[in-house]
């Protein structure tokens, strides 16, 4: 399997989430994942880039920052925002947001599903408070062996 | 470009169906949630989404789904999904939509469960 090492930045609006998504999806079936694996990194993908345009980002012009690596079988990627000033803070994932909106979820609310799904999908999930204030999201997806199978 | 071109609507003896084309992602989950409004504003009380010609749903669609359905059912109607692709059900079993919308294998199936 090749070493991947690819940064990207889009303007923060959900527009620019489809190219990404459709980006990584090709990129991961290139790299041998299979097509629910495949479906399942562009869905965790969707989910945290439109938090972090919905939830973590001042303005369109700031951007999201994405880095896409693979090594040792795994593709990780990290999402970047630089923070939406929300309630005069900048980081929009407190450690009490975050408990408020797991603790909170349920199938009937229209809501509050993204982070849920990104953690259940991904092999590890990260989340931390950045340099710049925002919120780092990291995923990582294993690819089981150079055969995995791709239906 | 304005994903609403790709979600038709038809009627079939009085239950509106919508058929979506396109990738409901993030960008495209604001035009569907648009559209529910809009037969919601119309007083529309029966809908059928067809998912058949979908390939991706985030949670965002998923969420506007379920929150027409509950406010259709609060009028005496319903929203019915039918014809998911497999990833599709995957997605409204993990977020557990599945026990909120009635899913239904495919459109006449969810047009005769009114």
């Amino acid at each position: 399997m090749e070493n991947v090492d690819i940064k990207l930045k889009i303007p923060s609006a959900v527009f620019y989430i489809d190219p990404v998504r459709a980006f990584i999806g090709n990129l991961a079936k290139n790299l041998g994942f299979s097509r629910k694996r495949v479906a399942d990194i562009q869905l965790v993908i969707d989910e945290i880039c439109s938090n972090a345009v919905h939830h973590g980002s001042i303005d369109a012009n700031v951007g999201v920052k994405l880095q896409i690596t693979n090594k040792a079988h795994t593709l990780e990627i990290l999402v970047c925002d630089t923070g939406s000033q929300h309630k005069g803070q900048n980081n929009w994932l407190t450690h009490e947001r975050l408990s408020e909106i797991e603790a909170n979820r349920s199938p009937s609310n229209e809501g509050g599903h993204g982070i849920f799904i990104a953690k259940s999908l991904s092999d590890t999930y990260e989340m931390q408070i950045n340099a710049a204030g925002g919120t780092d999201v990291r995923v990582g997806f294993q690819l089981l062996n150079n055969t995995e199978n791709r239906h | 470009m304005d994903s609403t071109k790709l979600m038709k609507l038809r009627e079939e003896s009085g239950i509106k169906i919508l058929e979506i084309k396109t990738d409901l992602s993030s960008y495209a989950a604001s035009d569907l949630r648009k559209v529910l409004e809009e037969l919601l504003a119309e007083k529309v009380e029966k809908v059928v989404v067809n998912l058949s010609q979908v390939s991706h749903i985030n949670s965002t669609a998923v969420g506007a789904l379920v929150g027409v359905a509950k406010r259709l059912r609060q009028n005496g109607g319903d929203l019915k999904i039918c014809a998911l692709a497999d990833n599709l059900t995957r997605t409204f079993n993990l977020i557990g939509a599945s026990s909120v919308v009635e899913i239904y294998e495919s459109e006449n199936s969810a047009l005769a469960a009114f």
